[in-house]
C-alpha cells in the first residue's frame, strides 16, 4: 500500500485472527520485493531475492520463520531463523528483506509481543480512515 | 542451480568496478567496469538500488542496518559459504547474465543472477569479477567518451531486466 504523505509503502502485516494489525513501512524497491512475491510473478531475471533465496538454496540452508522483533521511529528489527546443517541461526536482517525472503521460502512471520503492544493501532486505524480509494493501487500507479 | 562443470580460468578477463554512474534522466545507474590492462570500459545499466548497493560496497559504507546483500554475505559468513567469483557470462539481446561461484567444504555450486546482485556481493566478500572474451567483445560502452556526451539527448536502452 502507497503512503502518499510520507512517499512510502506500507507492509501490512495481520494476525491469523485478523485482530491485530502491523504496519511496517518500507521503501520502494523493499516493497516491490515483497508485492511481487505476494502476486507470485515469476520475473524474467532473479530479482535480489530471488537470487538470496538460490544462495540459501544452494547449500540447504531451510528458513524456518522470520520474526519481526523491534521497531523504533525510524529503525526496524527483524531476525531471520535459519536450519543449516543441523543448527539454527538467528540472523539480523531488516523487516522488508525478512519478509521478502519468508514469502519465497513459505515461512511464517512472527512479531514479537511487544512491538505488538508499541504499535498504536489507533493511530493506524485513523489514517487508513483518511484513505481514498484511489491510494489503493499498483505499486508503480 | 547446477554443480560447476570444470572451468578454466585462463581465458576469463578480470574486471574492476571502475564507478556507478547516476542516469539522472531514467531511473537507473550505470555500473563502469574496467580491464586492470586497458582504459577501454565494459559498462551495465542496473536498477537504482542495485546501483546504489554497488555504490555503497565500493565506499566501504556501513549502513545502519543491514542492506539486502550485506544480509546475503552475513548468510555465507554464518554458514562457511564462500563466493568464489562472479562471471559475466553470457549477453542476449543487451541482457547480461552474470554465474556467481560459490563453495562450501569443498563443494561447488554456481548459481544464476543479475549482474548487479552479482557485483555487489562480489565487492563485499572481496571475490574477483570475471567476463569471457566473447562477452567482452559483444560489450557495449566502447565508446564511452562520445557516449557520454550524447547522453542528454539519447534515449538510452540496453536495460538490464
Amino acid at each position: 500500500m502507497f503512503d502518499p504523505y510520507n512517499n512510502a509503502y506500507i507492509v501490512v502485516l495481520r494476525d491469523e485472527d485478523q485482530a491485530e494489525m502491523l504496519p511496517i513501512w518500507v521503501g520502494k524497491s523493499e516493497a516491490s520485493a515483497i508485492s511481487l512475491a505476494l502476486e507470485h510473478v515469476a520475473p524474467p531475471r532473479p530479482m535480489t531475492h530471488d537470487f538470496m533465496k538460490s544462495f540459501l538454496d544452494a547449500y540447504n540452508a531451510k528458513v524456518i520463520s522470520t520474526v519481526i522483533t523491534d521497531l523504533n521511529e525510524h529503525t526496524y528489527f527483524a531476525k531471520v531463523h535459519l536450519m543449516y546443517e543441523d543448527s539454527e541461526y538467528a540472523i539480523d536482517s531488516r523487516p522488508s528483506d525478512a519478509i521478502a525472503l519468508a514469502i519465497r521460502s513459505d515461512a511464517p512471520i512472527f512479531a514479537s509481543d511487544s512491538v505488538i503492544r508499541k504499535q498504536s493501532s489507533e493511530e493506524l486505524e485513523q489514517w487508513l480512515g483518511n484513505l481514498k480509494p484511489e491510494d489503493f493501487g499498483k505499486l508503480d500507479s | 542451480m547446477t554443480t560447476t562443470p570444470h572451468q578454466s580460468l585462463d581465458n576469463l578477463i578480470p574486471l574492476t568496478v571502475n564507478r556507478v554512474v547516476e542516469d539522472s534522466n531514467t531511473d537507473t545507474r550505470i555500473v563502469v567496469l574496467t580491464r586492470p590492462d586497458e582504459t577501454e570500459t565494459f559498462m551495465i545499466w542496473v536498477g537504482a538500488p542495485e546501483g546504489d548497493s554497488i555504490r555503497r560496497a565500493m565506499d566501504s559504507a556501513l549502513p545502519p542496518r543491514p542492506m539486502s546483500h550485506d544480509l546475503i554475505k552475513n548468510f555465507g559468513e554464518h554458514f562457511g559459504i564462500k563466493t568464489q567469483r562472479v562471471i559475466l557470462a553470457d549477453v542476449k539481446s543487451s541482457t547480461y547474465y552474470a554465474t556467481v561461484y560459490l563453495e562450501n567444504n569443498g563443494v561447488e555450486r554456481m548459481i544464476d543472477a543479475r549482474p548487479s546482485d552479482a557485483i555487489a556481493l562480489a565487492l563485499r566478500t572481496h571475490a574477483p569479477i570475471y567476463t569471457t572474451p566473447d562477452v567482452w567483445k559483444r560489450r557495449s560502452g566502447q565508446h564511452l567518451d562520445a557516449w557520454l556526451t550524447k547522453l542528454d539527448t539519447k534515449n538510452i536502452g540496453a536495460q538490464e531486466v
